[in-house]
């Protein structure tokens, strides 16, 4: 897709979101699936980064996504501080914390790393349960509060614009990434990390980075996560939360710009329809995910990209006959 | 107090040791990873549960009957699923992903089928305990250990001095050439996966009785496996089986002196120093880093 279309299409799309709210009039049901739409966008883009662009598989960005969370809820509701003030902590602490774990596990491949990633998903987990006094254990962070502008305070419903200035932001900063320097390294590494490396790309230095970026990007989305909900609990953050978001990524596509967009909305709106289904829910998901893997293992936007390719082949033939 | 941590340990140990060999039989005979191993562990110890317990059957006959559904379903899965996606040019990572995939069905559909509250293993002895000295041990870990032992020592045999192990450590070594020697090497591979699945329903029935069945069961147990075979060199049997029996002694006696909310964070966390500081193991199989 050319970098024009792609403008045109995203622009479009923000527009219509924009407006959203004026046709959904007070559909708060709609709103809430934008909203946690919008965070998972910003969360299952920056594991694409990662996953998608660079290669690295990672099954415990939840523990980023709880950094970021519980960074910002116990600043401002411990602390005080400005919830804008919150989620730039959140951001901050989140990419730190990222950072010194991948300098240590960069050496290791995939599958490797998948397995070291799932033990640091489920170390952060025990950290929250079993250190009550910052983090509430079960019990959880109550009351995060909601940032304002000024005398302006927002609600459930206004957070959304919240939430889609920084889906724009993310989305924006993503393609500017990718085009980079910084992003051709991304993308010779997961495509052949040796021959990257014969080139003069300091591959552990980029997958330091990658991982860097990656949980900045889902730290936030957990910062956003906490004011919106106003509590969390552990229960957010389990490995489910992390497979939640590679199967966001999978499903949308990874290592696209639409992929991870149209792969949150899939999956929170399929989230958020069933979650009186409980365990049958889960099944489908898992399902889902030997199905995608079996037959589109491009995901959504590659099932779009061929049906797209076979309807211009179709018009093709008609013109040419004509 | 000291002994019978160290029973418990090596029960502990043992069942690690199984489930990182399954791991091991997998990556050395088909170069893939799985993440299902803990959920294999789950279905196997509801197949017992349901044998022993519902129906009623013997311990052995339960016992025998639930390694035979998991060595075919093991076969059939590697089938079904992972050949599938490989004919269709799927790499290592479409492989795991769809191990995790298939856990997580697992996991749901044991929850609908045999409810997901913690159902109790009925004891598989009459005596309640026995007395070996001064201390009090449950018969249950004794089994355990011996079921281990049993396993480990037939998987020795069978992959020392049988045709079929020969062909299979054949196969892992290099499998174009044995398949030009004649060896069916798809076959070897689809026994590697139900050997290593029938290894983890085995472990499923071993620790049904000492720790309750449950649809979660098997989650954070399949990722300590994947630890000590880790630990111990993966790919490597003897390796996994140390590997196991290391992270069983830290687990309890962690529990037993410290406190046993810290048991599992200190157990990754050496999981994760060994990865980072000594990834090859201290089999020193050199396969990890890339």
């Amino acid at each position: 897709m050319g970098h024009h279309k792609k403008t045109c299409v995203s622009v479009l799309f923000i527009v219509l979101l924009l407006f959203m709210p004026l046709f959904l009039g007070d559909n708060a049901y709609l709103m809430v699936i934008l909203s946690l739409s919008g965070i998972f966008i910003i969360a299952s883009t920056g594991l694409d980064l990662l996953f998608g662009y660079t290669g690295q598989m990672s099954l415990g960005h939840a523990a980023f996504y709880a950094v970021g969370a519980y960074t910002s809820a116990i600043l401002t509701t411990k602390f005080g501080l400005s919830v804008w003030i919150g989620i730039l902590m959140a951001g901050i602490t989140s990419t730190v914390c990222a950072a010194l774990i991948a300098i240590p596990i960069s050496k290791l491949v995939h599958m490797f790393l998948a397995l070291v990633t799932i033990a640091i998903g489920e170390l952060a987990y025990q950290a929250i349960v079993n250190l009550p006094d910052v983090t509430g254990s079960f019990q959880g962070v109550k009351k995060i509060p909601m940032p304002s502008l000024g005398a302006y305070v927002f609600d459930s419903f206004s957070y959304f614009y919240i939430v889609l200035v920084f889906v724009i932001l993310a989305l924006v900063a993503k393609q500017r990434i990718i085009d980079s320097r910084i992003g051709r390294a991304f993308i010779a590494i997961r495509d052949n990390t040796d021959a990257a490396n014969a080139m003069g790309i300091n591959v552990t230095y980029y997958k330091v980075v990658a991982f860097a970026i990656s949980a900045l990007f889902t730290g936030i989305a957990g910062a956003l996560y906490a004011h919106y909900m106003g509590f969390i609990s552990p229960e957010s953050f389990t490995g489910d939360q992390s497979i939640l978001f590679l199967t966001a990524v999978l499903c949308g596509g990874m290592g696209t710009f639409f992929g991870p967009i149209i792969g949150s909305l899939v999956i929170i709106t399929i989230n958020e329809t069933f979650q009186a289904l409980g365990s049958y829910q889960m099944l489908m998901y898992g399902v889902f995910i030997i199905v995608a893997v079996i037959y589109m293992p491009e995901g959504l936007i590659g099932v779009i990209k061929k049906m797209n390719s076979t309807l211009l082949q179709v018009v093709k033939n008609v013109v040419a006959k004509t | 107090m000291f002994l019978q941590l160290l029973i418990g340990s090596i029960m502990l140990g043992g069942i690690y040791g199984l489930l990182g060999l399954g791991y091991g039989i997998i990556y050395k005979t088909s170069g893939l990873m799985t993440f299902a191993q803990g959920e294999l562990l789950m279905m196997g110890a509801f197949l017992g549960f349901t044998f022993f317990k519902l129906l009623k059957l013997p311990f052995i006959v339960a016992l025998l009957a639930t390694i035979i559904i998991m060595f075919l379903f093991g076969f059939f899965f590697e089938k079904m699923i992972i050949r599938t996606i490989l004919g269709k040019g799927g790499s290592v990572i479409h492989v795991l992903l769809a191990t995790i995939g298939v856990s997580i069905v697992l996991q749901n559909l044991a929850a609908i089928v045999w409810t997901s509250e913690i159902q109790q293993f009925p004891p598989i002895f009459n005596v309640e305990y026995l007395e070996l000295g001064t201390i009090k041990v449950a018969p249950e870990s004794i089994s355990g250990i011996v079921v281990a032992v049993i396993c480990m020592v037939l998987l020795h045999l069978f992959m020392n001095f049988t045709r079929l192990g020969t062909a299979m450590r054949a196969a892992a070594q290099d499998s174009s050439a044995a398949n030009v020697c004649g060896i069916n090497v798809s076959f070897a591979k689809g026994l590697s996966w139900a050997i290593s699945s029938a290894l983890a329903g085995i472990c499923g029935i071993i620790i049904g009785p000492v720790y309750g069945i449950y649809m979660l069961m098997g989650a954070l147990i399949g990722t300590k496996g994947f630890a000590a075979a880790v630990i111990g060199g993966y790919g490597s049997m003897y390796g996994s089986i140390l590997g196991g029996m290391i992270i069983g002694v830290i687990e309890t006696m962690t529990a037993g002196y410290i406190s046993s909310s810290y048991k599992d964070f200190i157990v990754f966390f050496v999981f994760i120093v060994f990865l980072v500081v000594k990834p090859t193991g201290i089999f020193n199989e050199k396969i990890i880093e890339s």
